[in-house]
């Protein structure tokens, strides 16, 4: 025996030493190189081994002997980055994963998550059968019988009730066709109470930084960090949450020297890279931020040729800004002066620069007002619309950017066309459905045009009395689609809801926890959902590049996709020759690509136009065509292409327009992916001057314009009205024109656009170097929302209740069907001295090993093992006067609703004293008890803990609903 | 000939444990054992570093000279693999490893440590390659498929290396010297007698 | 000139601001106002110089994951591959070599007048029994465990790797399992004997005589002599040591750490080698060294005059109770 084994020494010698011959010094050095990231990814086609012979004769857990393995391309599930999935599948076993080297996103990499990726279709702990609940037992039912009830009960419900009593919480792990065809089957339903992840995530960073340059997005990308000089990270914890873009922060910070400049109430895992780290108190984001701005224009450094050509209303924002002086600053924040001078010199001067931020500023009552001051620092020292530069929001999941582009949303249609009788034609046109039978299908036609309930405030919608909600009765059911129940703010009063709702549907892979939550004995449907690696389909990362994932395996069990449990209930409703007028349905299968397709047909406003499912596999099978720095394709079929063609991506797939890598870059044309800042609040507005006149100022840039740009100066967006203007016209096929004629009769000079279905005004706006929704300025000033310059105003639970006198909330209001009583609250909890019961601020954030409401990666054992507990951070010596030891059980209570919640410390100087901090993906103990009997058996997650969210409390920002789990308070005791 | 070795650039690590699941993925590893694992020193304050580690196949492995059953043995690409087949579970590896490396499953009801288990550098055991029966025992030989660790192959920030020992130690120093700064190869001067310099 | 110039002004506004900050408002002293997290970046060769070891923190629960870095593996591997076994050599061939020189110089210690055929009950059958299961399962213990040290130099070559893991993992097994009766033994022997082995004045003239074991001299001992007290002590606190430090190594990383447990296998290698060379003696003088010596705890009576010659005081003490002379077997001796 021994024998053997130096048989095998000599054989793995020979191996190296073959190795070797081949490319000289062991492994090939190339190949080194190139997955150490030291190397441009060009050298790719120079890979050395030949890995593919080798595949086919030896896989990973080897196959059976003489079994083809074949690779498939997907995308992780996880998070925004996008980073590419390898899967060698043999005999329809998902057998190994390997790194996508090719992928100019992820470059082969992955985080935990990532990683273990595969461990999703195990299934271990997946819902394997629907089941619903009977008398308190899960009792197994067949698909059939499951959409025939629920059919039968929404329909029951529709009657009673109207349509608007039934919620439709959607997801950010739809692909983009899943997405898009929710929303369109909530439009067939009749509701706009259609939501998802993003509203909890970054809707107000969506509608801040749209209502300032146009676009809801990430305005340049991952990769394009790599050319930042300074990079800020505020309230955004890229090492957990986003662990992949941290290789191009960290390799863009050692090749440029740059700084890495962090701001968080907590020393994060990112912060631990930083060159500088400043620590704010939770909730007082603007005030940093106008700090900053103060030093920079007490010193001069923003970028005035910039504001004049591009910025309207900065002079609103020195007014604001001269009010925080930094002894204020310090004394609202804690934040000192010199070190925000640091920071002010830094990002103004040494540019580019560019400002990263997360959960951390867009999760408050003030979310949207704290994107703007984000936006306006960008704006004041010219860092918006270059390399380098920009707003680099990180989205959360892996498809929350195209759920929210594709309108699961409470305040938009697909593709931000908005509720209005005009956004309602253009889809009716594409969908070619009658306008008047969708109008018909809402409880009243005014609803048709009214936003949603957001899904932070669904269970105010089910319990709060009738005549309190804005519509016409309350919340009666919820159709939650990969939604987690954990992952919205008072859980105690969500449990309330649930118990209230006569129809709870949960179409998930696993229960989650909306299947635990409440005491429900009936009414209750678990459907079992195949993930994204079951499905075929095209995902939208932050960086806006759509990729098209492939089906790796068959849905697991009796799993099904998304699409498919969509065709079945427009079935069982009797609209799915309608809804699928266009789109083909095999064995009960709407194709995806046909999904795509009409949201190409429909999708100009954004630019999902250009985006065809032969384009993106194109490039999905090219990878390696695509440079990482400048993600664009240097040769092969896609050459030209910037990866993932990310939006917007003009005119019809034909027109080949490569895709706009960096919005609002005006060094480039608009045909290479250039762009101007967008007016979408009109070209002029009347302001009235101290003095009392009146004077009317444009919104239109002025001298600035983009690469070949025909028209040297700012201009509206296109119609044919200013086309015929320009002589444009003329370039309009008779084709295009016929289209645009059908579209509107009697005055076709008002089609605009957005809704010309035939790309023809698109088209030739861009051939004359145009932007086709014109050239504006963002706005400084952002006029119409409710603090059009941003105000601090103190957190609803503030631990400082002395400076809610000057810094109050907004008053309360009616917003989106309910009451917002934020001010209310506020004045309750400073009157009642709530921050001496509770004085410590509770905040929350990410683990890199879970995600979201974490159903999914708590069932994966791979990542479960190194998370097994729920926890607290608490600094040591909060820890110490309470006698709380590291690791130690904790009771932890909130200020509402007299939670409590039982989990472990973990005392650690992360946070500041009096800062607490918590994960938030736990689920399945409540208030100490623990719930793991109340799942299907077999289905339930290997991790279950505390939910962070049964400790948070009332707070909603005004524009969006967004929740406050950011910035509220505790008290913590040893258990 | 290449002298396997692992690096971790801490000034790159950022605890995303990526390496962790990528090699319970690759290896099927079970619950409980870790054959790599990610330690954060000076968690939560200024100066904190985390470091991916895992068995470093030292040279002159302090493992194989205490083991009293001599299951250790050094490939001619320097990886330190053992055989399960002579592990009897005595812990002296364990004792004897500066890294913490060796992993047992529990077998018994005291004490009764199963047989030791480790990082392989993804280069299987005495088996044939790639054969089912090194698989159940080892996990993947991706070095006899011409591959390299899965763990640092899939780091989300390129910060574990893995490789011949002159190359990652080349690519480490031009790193320090782009970047400016380093704060060491960690675990080369316990496992290979050598720093690099930074 | 002017970037300087810029930049001491920078500075000077810089503690300018801090300064005032820091005297209009105390609580603001808590936050510096700068941290640079890389600069701050901790050092491993800093770290190693410090510390013996690098521990921190890691997200799943078990600490022996925390510690980064041991280097002292390294040092414990130089006991136990170089150290313990010139100890081991040593004191083990050492001891068999003296053993063997005295038993070439001296032979077997006879019973000098000859057997008297009149036999006193010297051990019970419960003693005895505790014996030889403590005995029986040292053996077994002492072989097994010699074999983890030596095994691989001295058995491995005569026989196939797999043999020798095979019988390896049986004396592994052995010896974990061994360990239990030989605890409860030495346990019982400490019970059982204590009372006759505390040193006294007897002792140390039986010390000063050298114990008579050269020459013809008997100096009078109790029930146990001085030579055996120090057996039954190496016996309880050497079983004692090895018994504790073998669990803990048997017990990974309850209530020790790494550093304990290689402390305990040095404890535990060390005495055992010492228990074991020890033994020898013990064997050597219950066996061939002297006449009639191993029937005390082969039968558990001895001859009288094998009494007389060497435990006089305990003879006399027994005849004053009237037991001597009994030749009945099995009865019960007095209580200590």
């Amino acid at each position: 025996m021994l024998i053997k084994r130096t048989e095998r020494q000599a054989r793995r010698g020979s191996l190296a030493t073959a190795l070797a011959d081949q490319s000289g010094g062991g492994f090939d050095r190339r190949t080194f190189l190139r997955r150490s990231g030291l190397a441009a990814g060009g050298l790719a086609a120079l890979g050395a081994l030949p890995l593919a012979s080798v595949r086919k004769a030896e896989a990973g857990a080897p196959p059976a002997k003489g079994a083809a393995v074949t690779i498939r391309k997907n995308i992780c599930t996880h998070c925004s980055v996008g980073c590419t999935v390898i899967g060698e599948v043999s005999n329809g076993v998902w057998l190994g994963q390997e790194p996508g080297w090719d992928s100019p996103i992820s470059r082969g990499s992955h985080c935990a998550k990532g990683s273990a990726t595969r461990e999703l279709v195990h299934g271990d702990r997946r819902l394997r059968y629907p089941v619903k609940l009977v008398n308190g037992q899960w009792t197994r039912i067949s698909w059939d019988v499951a959409i025939n009830e629920i059919g039968d009960k929404l329909n029951e419900i529709r009657q009673k009730s109207g349509a608007e009593s039934v919620y439709w919480l959607g997801s950010a792990k739809f692909t983009n066709e899943g997405a898009y065809l929710f929303r369109k089957f909530a439009a067939f339903w009749g509701t706009n109470s259609c939501d998802h992840q993003a509203r909890i995530c970054h809707s107000t960073t969506v509608a801040g930084v749209a209502n300032t340059w146009g676009y809801g997005a990430m305005t340049n990308s991952y990769t394009d960090i790599r050319n930042s000089k300074t990079i800020v990270f505020m309230g955004s914890n890229a090492a957990e949450a986003h662990p992949v873009s941290l290789q191009h922060v960290l390799e863009g910070k050692e090749v440029n020297r740059a700084n890495m400049i962090v701001i968080d109430p907590r020393m994060t895992r990112t912060a631990a890279h930083a060159t500088e780290y400043v620590r704010l108190r939770s909730g007082t984001d603007i005030p940093v931020i106008y700090g900053i701005l103060h030093h920079i224009f007490k010193n001069g450094w923003e970028d005035k040729k910039f504001i004049e050509q591009r910025v309207y209303g900065m002079d609103d924002i020195r007014k604001e800004v001269a009010k925080w002086t930094p002894e204020e600053v310090e004394r609202v924040s804690g934040v000192p002066g010199a070190q925000l001078e640091f920071v002010a010199k830094k990002f103004a001067t040494e540019k580019p620069a560019t400002l990263i931020w997360c959960m951390g500023a867009t999760q408050h009552t003030v979310g949207t007002a704290n994107v703007r001051a984000f936006c306006i620092l960008c704006l004041a020292t010219g860092n918006v619309g270059a390399p380098g530069t920009g707003a680099n929001i990180f989205r959360g999941h892996t498809n929350v950017q195209g759920a929210t582009d594709l309108g699961v949303d409470v305040v938009t249609l697909p593709l931000y066309y908005g509720l209005v009788e005009g956004a309602w034609r253009h889809w009716s046109r594409v969908w070619e459905t009658d306008f008047e039978w969708l109008k018909s299908r809402f409880d009243t036609p005014a609803m048709m045009n009214t936003a949603g309930i957001p899904s932070t405030r669904w269970f105010d919608a089910t319990l709060l009395a009738k005549d309190q909600v804005t519509q016409k009765d309350n919340l009666k059911a919820m159709m939650v689609m990969g939604h987690g129940g954990n992952t919205v703010t008072r859980m105690p009063k969500a449990a309330e809801g649930i118990d209230k709702l006569d129809l709870l549907v949960v179409a998930d892979p696993h229960p989650t926890t909306w299947a635990v939550l409440g005491e429900r004995k009936n009414g209750t449907y678990l459907l079992p959902i195949a993930t994204s690696y079951e499905t075929r389909g095209s995902r939208t990362s932050s960086n806006r590049a759509i990729q098209w994932g492939e089906q790796i395996v068959k849905p697991i069990f009796e799993s099904k996709d998304d699409l498919e449990v969509l065709y079945a209930l427009a079935k069982k409703l009797g609209f799915e020759d309608k809804m699928f007028k266009n789109i083909k349905v095999e064995n009960n299968l709407p194709v995806a690509e046909d999904v795509l397709r009409e949201i190409n047909r429909g999708g100009f406003s954004t630019g999902y136009c250009g985006q065809s499912p032969e384009r993106l596999k194109l490039h999905m099978e090219n990878q390696k065509d695509f440079d990482v720095l400048t993600q664009r394709a240097a040769s092969g079929p896609a050459k030209g292409d910037y990866y993932g063609l990310p939006w917007p991506c003009w005119g019809k797939p034909e027109f080949k327009h490569p895709g706009t890598p960096l919005l609002y870059n005006s060094n480039l044309s608009i045909k290479e992916g250039g762009g101007t800042f967008r007016p979408r609040f009109g070209v002029e507005r009347e302001e009235t001057l101290p003095d009392g006149t009146k004077r009317t100022v444009s919104l239109l840039a002025n001298g600035s314009y983009s690469k070949d740009s025909e028209i040297k100066d700012g201009y509206p967006e296109f119609t044919l009205g200013v086309l015929k203007k320009l002589g444009w016209d003329k370039d309009l096929t008779a084709a295009e024109m016929e289209v645009i004629n059908k579209i509107n009769p009697t005055t076709p000079d008002a089609v605009s656009w957005a809704i010309d279905l035939s790309g023809g005004i698109q088209r030739v706006a861009i051939e004359h170097g145009c932007t086709p929704y014109g050239n504006g300025k963002a706005r400084a000033n952002a006029f119409g929302l409710p603090d059009a310059i941003p105000v601090h105003r103190e957190p609803i639970y503030t631990p400082r209740p002395e400076l809610v006198a000057k810094y109050p909330t907004l008053p309360d209001a009616r917003q989106f069907r309910v009451p917002n009583m934020g001010f209310s609250v506020q004045k309750a909890a400073v009157d009642k001295g709530i921050a001496k019961q509770f004085p410590l601020i509770l905040t929350s954030g990410r683990l890199v090993e879970y995600e979201g409401g974490g159903e999914e990666t708590r069932s994966n054992k791979w990542l479960a093992e190194l998370q097994q507990d729920m926890f607290i951070e608490i600094n040591p010596a909060d820890a110490s006067d309470r006698g709380i030891k590291d690791g130690a059980w904790v009771w932890v209570t909130g200020a509402e609703n007299d939670s409590k919640a039982r989990m472990k410390a973990l005392v650690t100087e992360r946070v500041g004293k009096g800062v607490s901090w918590c994960p938030f993906h736990f689920a399945g103990w409540f208030q100490g008890v623990d719930q793991r009997s109340k799942y299907p058996k077999g289905a339930d997650p290997v991790v279950l803990g505390e939910s962070m969210n049964t400790l948070t409390t009332y707070g909603y920002d005004p524009v969006t609903g967004m929740q406050e789990p950011k910035a509220t308070l505790c008290q913590i005791r040893a258990a | 000939m290449a002298r396997m070795k692992f690096l971790c650039d801490a000034d790159r690590c950022s605890e995303c444990n990526a390496c962790v699941t990528a090699c319970k993925n690759e290896h099927e590893v079970p619950w409980g054992i870790n054959r790599r694992r990610v330690v954060t020193i000076n968690d939560g304050k200024p100066g904190e570093r985390s470091i991916s580690m895992a068995c470093m196949h030292c040279t002159d492995a302090p493992c194989a000279s205490v083991c009293p059953t001599n299951v250790f043995y050094t490939t001619a690409d320097g990886v330190v693999l053992h055989s399960k087949d002579l592990c009897i579970g005595c812990g002296y590896c364990f004792y004897a490893c500066p890294f913490g490396a060796p992993q047992y499953p529990k077998v018994g009801n005291f004490g009764s440590r199963g047989k030791m288990d480790k990082c392989t550098f993804c280069a299987g055991g005495p088996e044939a390659d790639n054969s089912k029966e090194e698989y159940d025992k080892y996990g993947t030989n991706r070095l006899a498929q011409g591959k390299l660790p899965l763990c640092a192959e899939m780091c989300s920030t390129k910060s574990l290396l893995a490789g011949d020992g002159e190359i990652i130690a080349q690519i480490y120093k031009q790193r320090v010297t782009k970047r400016g700064y380093g704060s060491g190869a960690w675990g080369w001067q316990t496992a290979y007698r050598e720093s690099i310099a930074s | 000139m002017a970037k300087l110039f810029a930049q001491i002004r920078f500075i000077a506004a810089a503690f300018a601001l801090v300064l005032a900050v820091a005297l209009t408002s105390p609580a603001a002293a808590q936050q510096p106002s700068s941290v640079n997290p890389s600069a701050a970046a901790v050092q491993e060769q800093k770290l190693l110089q410090e510390l013996s070891r690098i521990q921190g923190r890691i997200s799943i629960p078990d600490s022996r994951a925390s510690v980064l870095e041991q280097p002292a593996g390294r040092d414990w591997r130089d006991f136990h591959q170089v150290t313990l076994r010139w100890i081991g050599g040593i004191v083990i061939l050492g001891m068999l070599l003296v053993l063997v020189l005295f038993y070439l110089t001296r032979g077997m210690v006879k019973i000098e007048n000859g057997r008297s055929g009149r036999k006193i009950v010297r051990f019970t059958s419960f003693e005895r029994l505790i014996h030889w299961m403590t005995a029986t399962c040292f053996v077994v213990l002492a072989i097994s465990g010699l074999n983890i040290t030596f095994g691989k130099s001295l058995l491995m070559p005569l026989m196939s790797p797999e043999a020798f893991a095979n019988w390896s993992q049986w004396a592994k097994y052995g010896h974990n399992y061994l360990s239990f009766p030989f605890t409860i033994g030495v346990f019982a022997i400490f019970l059982m004997w204590v009372g006759g082995n505390i040193p006294n004045k007897v002792d140390s003239e039986w010390l000063k005589r050298g114990g008579g074991i050269m020459g013809k001299d008997h100096p009078p001992a109790e029930r146990f002599n001085a030579g055996q007290k120090l057996i039954y002590w190496i016996v309880v606190l050497g079983g004692t040591a090895v018994a504790v430090t073998g669990y803990l190594l048997m017990f990974p990383f309850y209530g020790t750490n790494i550093d304990g447990m290689q402390l305990a296998q040095i404890v535990h290698g060390v005495v055992s080698v010492l228990f074991v060379a020890a033994m020898f003696g013990h064997i050597y003088i219950g066996t061939i060294g002297m006449e009639g010596a191993f029937e005390a705890m082969g039968e558990g009576t001895v001859d009288v005059n094998w009494a007389k010659q060497h435990h006089s005081l305990w003879l006399q003490e027994e005849a004053q109770k009237g037991t001597a002379g009994s030749s009945a077997k099995g009865r019960m001796a007095p209580a200590e």
